[in-house]
């Protein structure tokens, strides 16, 4: 009796050895860089960690393909290396032999790909899924281009400035009209102005000369 | 002339702060230190040097000479100089109209940059994602982000000058602000630029330096600027380097445009312009040297984060393919485990060698940009990876718009003062011809902002100013040399300052200029006919670079027009000047048989 319940394990181990091996058909590779994403903060991988990635996997198992519970146990891994990274196959719960197919897996994964990131304290990039490739988020359209907010800042502070040129322009030029009507500066503002010519004609060199010089 | 006494700078502190934005600009950060880089860096100073002292700084003092004298825009002042010669100011008025026309396209850029650095994450850091959300945009992958973002984002970009497409709105509304500023800034002509100028000439200093300070500080800036420094003194003995030199300080201080005549147009009579010419294009040198060295400690920066990003990648190809643990192969020990492992498993490794890149620091310092590419692709590169780069995005694209508005000012300056001296527009007032101006250059530039547009500015940028200014600086220095009289110009020279250019002007303007730019003025020739069929970069999307094209026919056309156009204005007007005098002449002459009968 012991005999044959020993045997059984045996078998079953052997054959879920058989069944997770590296470039399985059902099979998928995981890869995790601890140290890249979290430095000195990195735990350590053990057994521990191993069986907790198990149990996220059952758990995405088990949300994803209805109707299924899976365990811990439907989750055979194989083929650790120090790099951290190994192969895992999922069994049916009822029947350890069979494996769930490809695409279930996959479709479990990927929809439950950052509640496993998180327990982890990982990323798309550091937690891999060598053939599953991780859905990008949407990017985040905003109903307006920003670059359009800060033109339209600058355009609105120009007008605005150009609206206040034209208005003290137009207020200079009101000024100035009332004083002419007062009459008794525009005297004075010829006046002004000859004396002004002159002395300006008297600074400017003048060109006629220069003229017949070069001809 | 009008009327109106003509306007005048505030102060001589206007005038020289004007003629220092103008010289300032966008050439001084994205040419010299390309140059620099290319001919044996800090070797690189000694023929720039040489060359401020022998061409530079007298033609610059010539320009202003002749402006400050004759008192009148190019075409007015070369008329005065020599009757036949008028056609030479004309040239510059053809030639800076061809700047205005495309330069403010680049300030439309530096705005639409400047716009978009206000946003958390920068656009231009990452690929946008694709339609289906499964990974990134093709054109992206395969090109950067940076170049995706200048080259579509920006550009819109058709795959050749041959195929065209509408205008680019962001673009388009970009061009016109430029515009708008542009106007607002020469509104009332020299009244307005001249207290514009204040902030336009100094406030990209300030952001120099502290990109001076921020560079510096960064990781690996040093190798950047110790490849910089360490000469090659190699490089001295190419004719290269010296040609390349002479033609860097001569476009680098804008001569030819007619701008700086404009400008020395509005001085006071008695004006010290000699100390002004050798001060601007010394400050314009020293800026030159200032930037090259900020670019050179952004380069060092780029390119050793390419260089640690690429052993990264190295290191996690090897952890993954041989399944080491994580903390085994550290950055520095890359290379040796790269052998080791060669040795240790070949069959392994064989698999894996076409996807291993080689790393290098030195080549990726070597990659060597100028132009808008550097200026927007490298460098927002950089600012990408910078701590806080928004911040750092907004100080880089707000000194690019001021280096451009600054020497936008000279351009349209340098059209709009030998315009006003004519009767027509004279009548108008200030206001109402720059603004007609403006608006001429901003709707023809608007066809620069297709999506085949920057095909265009390139034809423009590359031909339009180069080969005509060359022809125009050398006409006007025979010009003041020989045709006007070195005696003469001596004479009005005295009358200006009070004393007589010393020994170094009067030769450097009889003999060692004129032969320098008749070299370089060959050179140039030479090259345009060795270079072939004249070809240009075009942007393929499929494979996400650059690639070279030949221009078709039409765009060679184009490119004759516009070296016919600025060159054939001086032959084109002294034969129109002679027949008119002989007209006048024959006229005269009967009024004189005429007068002498009667009496």
């Amino acid at each position: 009796m012991l005999e044959k319940i020993f045997l059984l394990l045996c078998f079953s181990s052997a054959l879920a050895n058989q069944l997770c091996k590296p470039d399985a058909s059902d099979g998928y590779k995981v890869r995790i860089s601890l140290k890249t994403a979290l430095g000195d903060d990195a735990y350590v991988w053990n057994e521990n960690e191993m069986f907790f990635f198990r149990s996220t996997l059952a758990f995405a198992m088990r949300t994803h393909v209805s109707g299924q519970r899976f365990e811990v146990s439907n989750i055979v891994v194989c083929n650790e290396t120090p790099r951290v990274s190994f192969w895992f196959v999922v069994t049916q719960p009822q029947n350890l032999s069979q494996l769930i197919d490809k695409e279930h897996v996959e479709e479990a994964i990927r929809k439950s790909r950052s509640r496993i990131n998180s327990a982890f304290l990982l990323t798309d990039n550091t937690l891999e899924f060598i053939g599953i490739q991780p859905t990008l988020a949407a990017p985040v359209e905003p109903v307006t281009p920003p670059w359009l907010i800060v033109f339209g800042v600058v355009m609105g502070a120009i007008a605005a400035g150009i609206i206040v040129y034209m208005v003290s322009t137009v207020v200079r030029k009101k000024r100035k009209k009332n004083e002419k009507t007062n009459g008794d500066d525009t005297d004075d503002e010829t006046r002004v102005k000859t004396i002004e010519s002159g002395r300006a004609a008297d600074g400017v060199y003048n060109l006629s000369f220069a003229d017949d010089e070069r001809l | 002339m009008g009327n109106q006494e003509r306007p005048k700078w505030d102060n001589p502190i206007q005038f020289l702060l004007a003629c220092v934005s103008y010289a300032v600009g966008l050439g001084n950060v994205w040419r010299f230190p390309y140059l620099c880089q290319m001919h044996g860096g800090g070797g690189f100073l000694i023929p720039y040097l040489i060359m401020l002292v022998l061409e530079g700084v007298p033609l610059f003092c010539m320009e202003l000479a002749v402006g400050q004298k004759m008192r009148l825009g190019s075409i007015g002042a070369w008329s005065a100089m020599n009757p036949y010669l008028g056609g030479v100011g004309l040239a510059s008025v053809v030639t800076s109209m061809y700047l205005c026309l495309y330069y403010n396209v680049i300030n439309a850029w530096s705005f639409w940059y400047f716009f978009n650095s206000f946003q958390s994450v920068l656009p231009w850091s990452d690929c946008p994602v694709n339609a289906n959300q499964t990974g990134l945009l093709e054109e992206c992958e395969k090109a950067t982000p940076t170049q995706y973002f200048f080259y579509r984002e920006t550009l819109n970009i058709s795959p050749s000058i041959n195929v065209n497409g509408g205008i680019h709105t962001s673009q388009a509304l970009c061009l016109l602000l430029a515009w708008i500023i542009s106007y607002l800034f020469v509104i009332r002509g020299v009244k307005s630029t001249g207290k514009v100028v204040y902030f336009t000439a100094t406030f990209p200093y300030v952001v120099l330096f502290i990109y001076l300070i921020r560079g510096v500080t960064l990781h690996g800036a040093l190798n950047g600027i110790q490849y910089m420094f360490t000469p090659k003194m190699e490089q001295l003995a190419n004719p290269n380097t010296w040609i390349n030199a002479a033609t860097q300080i001569f476009f680098s201080l804008g001569l030819g445009f007619g701008s700086l005549i404009a400008f020395a147009s509005y001085n006071e009579y008695n004006n010290n312009f000699e100390r002004q010419a050798i001060a601007v294009s010394v400050i314009n040198s020293g800026t030159s040297i200032f930037a090259s060295i900020v670019t050179f400690a952004i380069y060092g920066f780029k390119a050793t984060l390419n260089f640690e990003n690429c052993l990264e990648r190295s290191r996690m190809l090897l952890l993954n393919t041989f399944d080491l643990a994580e903390d085994s192969i550290t950055i520095d020990t890359v290379f040796d485990w790269i052998t080791k492992l060669n040795a240790t498993y070949p069959e392994q490794f064989a698999q894996i060698e076409d996807k291993l890149e080689v790393c290098d620091l030195e080549s990726e310092l070597d990659t060597a940009v100028e132009g808008a590419g550097l200026a927007f692709i490298v460098y927002s590169e950089a600012i990408k990876n910078m701590p806080l780069p928004q911040l750092w995005s907004v100080l880089y694209f707000f000194m690019l718009l001021l280096l451009g508005m600054g020497s936008m000012l000279g351009n349209i300056t340098a059209v709009i003062t030998p315009m006003r001296d004519f009767k027509i527009f004279s009548r108008m007032s200030t206001e109402m011809c720059n603004g007609l101006v403006c608006m001429f250059c901003l709707l023809l530039g608007l066809s620069f902002t297709t999506t085949s547009g920057n095909y265009w500015f390139t034809m423009f940028n590359d031909y339009g100013a180069n080969f005509s200014l060359l022809f125009v600086v050398l006409i006007e220095i025979i010009t003041v040399s020989y045709v006007y009289g070195m005696n003469r110009f001596e004479k009005d020279i005295e009358d200006m300052l009070g004393h007589r250019p010393n020994w170094y002007w009067k030769i450097m303007w009889k003999f060692v200029s004129p032969l320098l730019l008749v070299a370089v003025f060959i050179v140039y020739i030479i090259n345009y006919i060795q270079g072939g069929t004249p070809t240009y970069m075009a942007w393929d999307k499929e494979q996400g670079k650059t690639v070279v094209m030949e221009y078709p026919v039409f765009g060679q056309v184009f490119i004759g027009l516009l070296l016919v156009s600025s060159v054939s204005c001086v032959p084109l007007t002294a034969l129109y000047v002679f027949c008119k005098k002989r007209k006048q002449g024959r006229h005269d002459k009967r009024e004189n048989v005429l007068s002498t009968v009667s009496a």
